[in-house]
């Protein structure tokens, strides 16, 4: 597909609103909806149409016991936010996942990732705010090849993780970080996208013992584990 | 009944998101009970059993429970988000079952079917009088074109794969779908005027 609408483009614009087109095909449309306002409003005159699919289903009254075990869930997970929040202990609320069988790159191989730490800039923080032996920290920041930049900014216990350059992500597509300490990889809970000008950041709590921060690329709503390559990886100097 | 409750059920599916963005499990509980049984009915019809259903849709409230304080209102509304979360975890429900094809119900009947209603809240009302004129405008389409969205939409399969179930070209396939669609848009555009 080129740069040029042509009638093609309508019949892949529909495609692609039902999620029918192959990977590469999906992203060669999100690049030709840059520069095509015609496929771009046509994508949104449709919008309305794939909302109202799911009411087309027959419907069907879910179990209470599904209700009772979501509601249990929420009710514990707001428990625990309480518990820890203002305090400086371990985020408990991080979801613990362990690496298992996960298809996560593995940490010993990180030397092979490509990757540099270009500058590490001196960052005070806490001196004079009475934080008291907080010293100085350091902001970390790495270039990925894709000319992602991050940079790692602390604040607190936790840090500030900000993100230039990043590529526009498909609709249903959102950043999700994570940390890894020892064999545990920890999803971040905040997720988040990036602005027009390819800027995203996200807050981590608790950076203790953290080695290395990734970021990927997952399904909206995100994921209980990494589903793919990570954009960013960050290891984090002891 | 906490007065809390009562509080939230008189919001909006946007105006309950930064309650539960803060963690308050009574806005969440109003959000699951407005779109608790839509999501399961549509996780149902993607995986066909009880159990994944259930799984699919525990999952989907759960992460957005997780990532509420992220919605982005300009991206659509609440329901339609959580919604879409649900199809696309269906879908890879499907997907990871190797070697197991997904079910497919081709019955159009099935989707015509409409329950009697019972104990409808107005808005609840209004959204089945939505879903059935729908139901209509998808049951209207022409076979072909029903078939090529439910197969993309509920059953997760890409145009290629759909052009060798059926045994027609790709552009054909491609072609149904953005009548079909195009139709369902015009039905609603008319219906709302
Ligand atoms: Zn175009």
């Amino acid at each position: 597909m080129t740069n040029e609408h042509d009638s093609r483009c309508s019949d892949d614009v529909a495609a692609y609103a039902l999620g029918a087109l192959e990977r590469g095909e999906a992203s060669e449309l999100e690049a030709h909806l840059e520069d095509c306002e015609r496929c771009r409003s046509e994508l949104r005159w449709l919008a309305p149409a794939l909302q109202v699919l799911p009411d087309s289903v027959e419907r069907m009254e879910p179990p209470q016991q599904l209700r009772d075990s979501v509601m249990a869930e929420v009710r514990a997970g707001a428990k625990r936010e309480q518990a820890t929040s203002g305090s400086r202990q371990r985020a408990g609320w991080l979801s613990r996942i362990r690496i298992g069988s996960l298809s996560w790159r593995p940490i010993a191989g990180l030397a092979a990732v490509a990757l540099a730490v270009v500058a590490v800039a001196g960052y005070e923080i806490g001196s004079d705010s009475g934080n008291g032996g907080g010293g100085s920290q350091d902001s970390i920041v790495t270039r990925e090849d894709s000319g992602l930049v991050a940079t790692m900014v602390p604040e607190g216990d936790g840090g500030r993780l900000e993100l230039a350059n990043v590529r526009q992500l498909p609709k249903d597509r959102v950043l999700e970080a994570w940390v890894q300490r020892g064999g545990e990889v920890e999803a971040v809970p905040a997720l988040f996208v990036p602005d027009h000008e390819g800027r995203a950041s996200t807050t981590i709590a608790d950076m203790e013992g953290v080695e290395t921060v990734m970021v990927t690329s997952e399904p909206e709503g995100g994921s209980k584990a990494p589903t793919s390559n990570p954009l960013v990886t960050m290891p984090i100097p002891e | 009944m906490t007065i809390r409750r009562e509080k939230a059920e008189r919001l909006a599916d946007e105006e309950l998101m930064p309650l539960i963005g803060e963690k308050d499990p009574e806005a969440f509980e109003v959000f699951y009970d407005r779109h608790g049984g839509v999501a399961y009915s549509l996780a149902y019809r993607i995986v066909g059993e009880r159990a994944a259903a259930e799984d699919v849709t525990q999952e989907a409230f759960i992460s957005l429970w997780r990532s509420g304080a992220r919605f982005d209102s300009t991206r659509g509304s609440v329901r339609s988000w959580m919604l879409s979360i649900v199809r696309n975890r269906a879908i890879d429900q499907l997907r990871s079952k190797a070697g197991k094809a997904p079910k497919l119900a081709f019955d159009d009947d099935a989707i015509l079917e409409q329950r009697p209603s019972e104990e409808l809240t107005d808005d609840e009302a209004m959204r089945r009088e939505t879903a059935s004129a729908v139901r209509g405008a998808l049951g209207q389409l022409p076979g072909d074109q029903s078939k090529v969205i439910e197969l993309a939409y509920f059953g997760g399969f890409s145009h290629s794969e759909i052009a060798r179930m059926l045994g027609v070209p790709l552009g054909t396939v491609k072609g149904r779908m953005r009548l079909g669609l195009e139709k369902i848009r015009g039905e609603l555009a008319e219906g709302l005027a």
